[in-house]
């Protein structure tokens, strides 16, 4: 049997991760919250992947556009660092 | 939300978003309490200012002085930027030091 290095393949454990607007039942991503929306952005304040934010799909979708609308009001910034 | 200039006092600024109250006021809107958030820098500079004086306001309007309303902002000199969003029926105030709610939010301005 080929067996790869690093022994039989296992299955990787399901690791159910809510998305925190979610969690927190929040309907609205408010583009006034900057504080909160800064915990989407890289450093240089890009927006971050959904992989690495862990939001749903909606939520993603609605605090993309609250970080625009907050940039656009100069509470975050387009470019930073 | 809106951004008045930074260089008038505390009550210039009352006094400009009181203009833009009374504008929707007396054409058949609902103007809530404006909630300033004072001056605060802004994260990057616009026109060469470095903060500006914040200022959110919810209110509901109808479409004909909707565009009134964008226009009198848009040629303002004192508001150095703005934004109205229109508000999910079920928007309820969250962390945010922000004005009563107002029955029927359409739209905030700030």
């Amino acid at each position: 049997m080929g067996r790869k290095r690093g022994g039989p393949r296992r299955e990787r454990p399901v690791k159910p991760k809510p998305c925190v607007f979610c969690k927190e039942d929040i309907n609205y991503v408010d583009y006034k919250d900057y504080n909160t929306l800064r915990r989407f952005t890289s450093e240089r304040g890009k927006i971050r992947a959904r992989r690495v934010t862990g939001l749903c799909p909606q939520h993603q979708r609605e605090a993309a556009v609250a970080i625009k609308r907050a940039r656009e009001m100069a509470l975050l910034a387009y470019v930073a660092g | 939300m809106l951004i008045v200039i930074p260089e008038l006092d505390a009550e210039q600024v009352e006094n400009t978003v009181e203009r833009f109250r009374t504008v929707i006021d007396r054409t058949g809107g609902e103007a809530g309490d404006p909630n300033p958030w004072g001056k605060r820098k802004l994260a990057y500079e616009i026109d060469h200012r470095a903060d500006g004086f914040y200022v959110v306001m919810e209110f509901s309007i109808g479409e004909r002085t909707l565009t009134e309303l964008k226009r009198i902002l848009r040629v303002s000199d004192d508001v150095l930027r703005h934004m109205i969003v229109k508000l999910p029926p079920n928007y309820a105030h969250q962390t945010l030091p922000e004005g009563a709610l107002d029955d029927e939010p359409v739209e905030v301005a700030g």
